[in-house]
């Protein structure tokens, strides 16, 4: 979601990792309050907000799981929403595959923190930048994250306010993270085949439709994209290009 | 929300799903790169799910009131096109939900 405007150029050398981190901060702190706010409105206690941010770190599947906990639903049905929801993590990986701290233990962190924002500023930075700045940068992030959830939280257990609609946040989140990812592909093949994917799942198995139409639209994406175009006939994991 | 053994299972297993979803590429990185069918729908599904999750988070949005789904159109336009126009998530995301939020609660009058 945030993009932060740094290219890789030199000039990010002599950044600190404080100075990265900044973009980050002003998006994380804020929508971090608003989720410990909803978590801890819909009668969750705060420090679990607080350890959700420690433990899932993913905005748009914690933002989910408030109504989802809230209504009690299974934990497998928990499992598969966070699945689906997260599943663009898969794809980021493939973009810094070689570019990783090589110690296990900090990669494991690195990894573990790779969230939309992270990613997109490990991205930017130049292929030999050091451990300690990755690991900062992380790290960084992450508090950030858990400092304004804590906030929100500790605000939510004293609000006696009831302002419907601060829900919407969520679906604002995937519709920054839907036009980020609009912006960073070459055609609109994606986008129409989800929109008719969704309308004929709610069509043919409203109670199903979100599945139906992933599975639909994975269906659609393998068959459009069983022979390479010319231009893309070189296999490469997506570069920063691809998706900032 | 007041079962706390339901409520930290599932942070667990939210945490182990999400991790194991970042970490996937780099414990399966040579299968990965040997197909490249995998990499080319790894830039044709991104775009596709967040746009069915938004759809679909918009729809469940509007069928939660009465006066869906006009509220959830007018906030979900705005954050479109303040998102095309100036790039800021934070804002377009603050935007939008004051928006819904002003729908919501009759500040602003639906027809």
């Amino acid at each position: 979601m945030t993009k932060p405007t740094l290219v890789g150029d030199d000039a990010s050398l002599s950044r600190t990792p404080w100075l990265l981190s900044l973009p980050v901060a002003m998006g994380y702190i804020p929508l971090g309050m608003v989720f410990g706010f909803l978590f801890v409105q819909a009668g969750g206690p705060w420090w679990l907000a607080i350890a959700s941010s420690v433990v899932v770190y993913a905005g748009a599947a914690q933002f989910m799981m408030v109504p989802m906990l809230a209504a009690g639903l299974p934990l497998a049905t928990i499992a598969l929403a966070t699945a689906v929801i997260n599943l663009r993590h898969v794809f980021y990986g493939l973009s810094l595959l070689d570019r990783l701290p090589k110690r296990w233990s900090a990669k494991a962190y690195v990894v573990f923190g790779l969230t939309d924002e992270t990613y997109s500023v490990l991205t930017t930075l130049p292929a030999h930048t050091s451990t300690q700045h990755m690991l900062a940068i992380t790290a960084l992030n992450q508090a950030w994250w858990v400092a304004g959830s804590a906030v929100g939280a500790l605000i939510g257990a004293r609000a006696q306010v009831q302002l419907v609609g601060l829900d919407f946040a969520l679906g604002a989140l995937f519709a920054v993270l839907a036009v980020e990812q609009w912006r960073s592909s070459s055609n609109s093949h994606a986008l129409w085949t989800a929109l008719v994917s969704y309308a004929l799942a709610l069509w043919l198995v409203p109670h199903q439709a979100l599945l139906v139409a992933i599975a639909l639209s994975v269906a659609v994406g393998l068959w459009l994209q069983r022979v390479p175009k010319p231009s893309q006939t070189r296999a490469q994991p997506p570069t920063d290009k691809d998706i900032l | 929300m007041n079962n706390w053994g339901y409520v930290i299972s599932a942070i667990a297993i939210m945490g182990l799903v999400t991790f194991g979803l970042r970490a996937a590429p780099f414990l399966a990185a040579k299968w990965l790169q040997q197909h490249t069918l995998v990499l080319r729908l790894g830039r044709f599904l991104p775009l596709a799910i967040m746009v069915l999750l938004t759809v679909h988070t918009l729809a469940g949005n509007a069928q939660s009131h009465a006066n869906g789904p006009w509220p959830e159109l007018a906030a979900g336009c705005t954050v479109v096109v303040a998102q095309l126009w100036r790039k800021h998530a934070l804002l377009s995301i603050v935007l939008g939900v004051f928006v819904y939020v002003a729908f919501r609660n009759q500040w602003v009058p639906l027809a």
